[in-house]
């Protein structure tokens, strides 16, 4: 194994590592101090930062098109097979330094913004299963693997909303967030099984799957779902917001940087499949358009910095899409790493920033005046009216889910029920609780 | 047992691994003290047993001796995360009685000692002083299955005039008759829909954990690949479908099912069954990939879903019997590792990467979806419906306002939370390196496919089992089992 091939493998392995570290020394019972947790983070992603230098000085140097470690397969079963194979490439390489140099920076950031905070020990665990899930999702030479970091993303993402577990609100989001997700999912499933079945393989180390006819177009619809599912994507915009109830640093980093942009970094990875599409290509355009339209308009109704924020994100991630759909890829890349840095600060100044502008206006003696005209006063006095309503219930997205989808799922469930209860005895019904325990019943049984 | 040439070895250990817990329940009927360390010492001579004969068995043809491993460390498992409250001589006698009777089914090569272990396996939910659960349809799905199951054997018997199943395959005894009984057990014991409905009774009214350890047994997936698959290849690949088809229906109806349920032990009792639906939509898919997708997330389910059991007993025992999942509960606070052992088992029971569930719906939803490509997306859709609701549980137990009000509430304590531990070790250690799992399944696999492809395969398999299956040395003297 070359050093470039070794720095690979612990850049991705490295965070992993450190969480089941700190899981362990958990589970003996021993909490790391909030100096040393947030010094061992330090030196995760300043050492993982250091690594990619032989991996761009490698792929500088020879002009290699791509860096591969195989381990072999995972798994495998007959002809089905799940490689192992860690790539970084010139679309990779740039989402692992910004996953790098972003969690390493938010590290330090949360290790002073959520001093004393009851989960910071939680949220440093999850910051290292996060950053390992990203790595590995960027750095993944197969659908197969990618598909595992996208699910670790996921479930930090989910658990980090819930962050502030003690009101049930942010609660409640995660659990429809992690809904959203796992429906979405199901499209990056069925497109591995399709490319599996297809093509023989999942891999693009070596070029992507040989699809023809109309299997690209399939499965880059499947692979589509997925991504507007990651990236809040038009219909599925309604999660963002939600997201917004978990801690600031977990908001920069998840919404504003690395786990929005998966989307569309899944996009540019089947981009050559998705340039023999027509159909995909116009759907990515479409969708890509419609979110960002739709964030721009969404994003001036929002009452609250974050939400703001998030919805600015959507509108860049809308606009990604439609580059990518055009071809522009070296663009989309671009756009990609500037507007992750961007968004990232502005997310992370959101709680100060509002104390400097209450600052201001004791300082001016009054609120600051409005800095011009927007474009939402060219329309008829009707038609602003109309949108602001459409912008203030964000589109109607969640209402058009909740009736179309989850009130109905809902209500098959409760029929379900009273099928399954009608022959339940009667003894079962009436089965006495004892009253609510908020006394210790250790005398019961607890040791 | 189960093998064609008699050994007396592994006879000896089957008999040790299903003894010991049959002579600790009797001795526990008479000698009432020290239940937990019987118990647990029962169980370990199973173990002990159970991996003996894993080792002398057969590459490629060792997987009821693995699923005895499982169940015996299971059942040790379960005897050392039982509450104080729970551990009575009477519970423990009646889940080490459970263990025997699996252990034979598990074990056996014969249709009457199949039968036997099927039909003590359930005699514990009977009795009002063991296992009865306060509901009618658990003890009567139980009875009807082992009716139907023993009308089929009588069939089988009556036309094929053999009790052996190495005897019997291939030849379809008793054609449709009997396989429609076999059927009708698997559907009856398993809680295949429309007779599902049992389980969620079982979980609600009876013991949480023998309840738990009797659906683990799996005893309706077990009777298909033991009997059906072998024994009706034919019949099996023209009309099993229907049999896929109505798991497939289960993991469906009960995923959206438990979408609404609110009591915990009905949630859980929900998704292990459409998990273990799962398995047998895998079993049928007539793939390689899917039949080891099923026999991997056999082991997954099993060992998370007794440890979710496991783990709300144990919040019961503590913080009362009445949880419910309609309202925040903040139990985190009071006990944060039983939370991380529920969230982990849970998610490890969904497919989450790094736990062998990922691996085993991958092969899963791969297999069926190559033999059923539509009716097969329902196994991922219900996979997704699976991790909302076991999530919602989560949230709604652990997370919310921290209680006040409790003097003092002990997490999980040490001889809980090293059980649990090793549960979650397997399921991640299995998913960092399921090749070691996979590989031995795959191998099993193989052979059910082959089986399916027809009676003449079967056939030339039969006549050349030394080249295909012994790869031990000849002068090693251990066992020849099937």
């Amino acid at each position: 194994m070359s050093s470039s091939q070794a720095a690979l493998v612990f850049l991705v392995m490295a965070p992993g590592a450190v969480f089941c570290l700190l899981a362990l020394t958990w589970l003996v019972g021993w909490v790391p101090s909030e100096r040393v947790l947030s010094r061992i983070t330090g030196l995760t992603f300043t050492t993982c930062l250091l690594a990619l230098s032989p991996l761009l000085w490698t792929l500088a140097s020879t002009g290699d098109s791509a860096i591969s470690v195989t381990f072999g397969n995972w798994f495998a079963v007959h002809g089905y097979r799940f490689p192992l194979v860690l790539m970084a490439d010139r679309l990779s390489l740039p989402f692992l330094a910004m996953t790098v140099t972003l969690s390493g920076l938010i590290g330090q950031f949360s290790a002073t913004y959520l001093h004393r905070e009851g989960g910071f020990f939680r949220f440093f665990v999850l910051l290292h299963l996060f950053a390992f899930g990203s790595l590995l999702a960027f750095a993944a030479g197969s659908f197969d693997l990618l598909i595992g970091g996208w699910e670790l993303v996921g479930i930090t993402s989910v658990l980090l909303i819930a962050f502030f577990d003690q009101r049930p609100a942010p609660v409640e989001n995660s659990v429809r967030v992690f809904a959203v997700y796992r429906a979405c999912d199901i499209g990056l499933l069925v497109a591995v099984f399709a490319m599996h079945n297809w093509a023989g393989n999942a891999s693009f180390a070596a070029g992507m799957p040989k699809l023809a006819g109309a299997q690209p177009t399939i499965v880059c619809l499947f692979l589509l779902l997925a991504a507007a599912g990651k990236a809040a994507q038009i219909p599925f915009s309604g999660w963002l917001p939600r997201a917004m109830e978990g801690p600031t640093p977990s908001s920069a980093i998840f919404y504003g940087a690395i786990s929005i942009h998966a989307g569309a970094y899944l996009l540019l990875r089947v981009q050559p499949l998705l340039a023999e599409t027509r159909i995909a290509t116009i759907c990515v355009i479409v969708i890509g358009l419609a979110t960002a339209i739709y964030g721009t308009i969404a994003g001036r109704a929002s009452a609250d910095a974050k939400t703001s924020l998030a919805f600015a994100s959507l509108t860049q991630v809308g606009v990604v899409f439609v580059e990518i759909g055009f071809g522009l890829r070296s663009i989309a890349v671009a756009h990609v790493l500037g507007h992750a840095a961007v968004r990232t600060l502005q997310f992370l100044r959101a709680p100060s920033m509002l104390h400097d502008y209450h600052r201001m206006h004791s300082a001016i003696g009054g609120e600051i005046a409005p800095t011009g005209r927007r474009l939402e006063d060219l329309l008829p006095r009707r038609t602003q009216l109309w949108l602001y309503r459409w912008a203030l219930d964000r589109g109607h997205l969640d209402t058009i889910l909740d009736r179309g989808f989850i009130d109905p799922l809902l209500r098959i469930s409760r029929l379900f029920a009273r099928l399954d209860n009608a022959g339940r005895s009667t003894s079962a019904e009436r089965r006495t609780k004892p009253p609510i325990s908020i006394r210790c019943p250790a005398e019961q049984g607890v040791e | 047992m189960a093998s064609t040439a008699w050994n007396p070895g592994a006879t000896v250990l089957d008999v040790i691994a299903i003894g010991a817990p049959w002579l600790a329940a009797a001795v526990l009927t008479v000698w009432r003290r020290q239940p937990r360390l019987v118990g647990f010492m029962a169980s370990l001579l199973s173990v002990a047993a159970s991996a003996h004969l894993l080792l002398a068995a057969p590459e490629g043809e060792s997987l009821y001796e693995a699923l005895m491993l499982l169940y015996s460390c299971l059942t040790a498992g379960a005897t050392l995360v039982l509450p104080k409250r729970d551990c009575d001589s009477r519970t423990i006698s009646g889940i080490l009685f459970l263990l025997g009777a699996t252990l034979l089914a598990y074990s056996s090569g014969n249709l009457a000692v199949f039968l036997t272990g099927w039909v003590l396996s359930t005699i514990p939910f009977f009795p009002e002083s063991w296992f009865r659960a306060r509901a009618w349809r658990p003890a009567t799905s139980l009875v009807l299955s082992s009716l139907a199951l023993a009308a089929a054997i009588g069939i089988i018997y009556s036309s094929g005039h053999a009790i052996s199943v190495d005897a019997l395959k291939g030849r379809s005894p008793g054609g449709m008759a009997a396989f429609g009984l076999l059927v009708a057990a698997v559907i009856l014991r398993k809680g295949i829909w429309p007779a599902h409905a049992w389980v969620a009774d079982a979980a609600e009214t009876g013991p949480s954990i023998p309840t738990a350890l009797l659906l683990n047994g799996h005893l309706g997936a077990l009777l298909v690949a033991k009997l059906i698959l072998p024994l009706f290849p034919r019949t099996a690949g023209n009309v099993f479908p229907v049999l896929s088809w109505l798991a497939m229906a289960t993991a469906i109806y009960v995923a959206i099912r438990t979408l609404t349920e609110n009591s915990p032990r009905r949630l859980l009792a929900g998704i292990a069954l459409s998990q273990s639906a799962c398995i047998l939509a895998g079993l049928e898919s007539r793939t390689s990939e899917g039949i080891t997708g099923a026999l991997v997330h056999w082991f997954v389910v099993t060992i998370s879903t007794t440890g979710l059991f496991g783990i709300l007993r144990l919040l019961e025992v503590r913080f009362g019997e009445n949880l419910t999942a309609s309202d925040f509960l903040g139990l985190a606070g009071h006990a944060p590792r039983l939370a991380v052992f529920f969230a982990v088992f849970g998610l490890a029971l969904v497919g989450l990467p790094g736990t062998l569930s990922f691996c085993s719906q991958d092969l899963l939803i791969h297999g069926t979806l190559m033999s059923h490509p539509v009716t097969g997306v329902v196994l991922p859709i219900a996979t997704a419906m699976n991790a909302v609701s076991i999530l919602r549980l989560f949230a709604r137990l652990f997370l919310g306002r921290r209680r006040t009000g409790f003097t003092h509430m002990a997490d999980a304590l040490p001889r809980e939370r090293w059980t649990l531990a090793v549960g979650v070790l397997f399921v991640v250690l299995g998913g960092l390196f399921p090749n070691l799992i996979v590989a031995q399944r795959s191998a099993e696999a193989d052979r059910v496919v082959s089986a399916q492809a027809g009676p003449s395969v079967w056939a030339e398999l039969s006549e050349h089992p030394p080249e295909r299956i012994d790869h031990r040395p000849a002068a090693s003297g251990e066992s020849t089992r099937h």
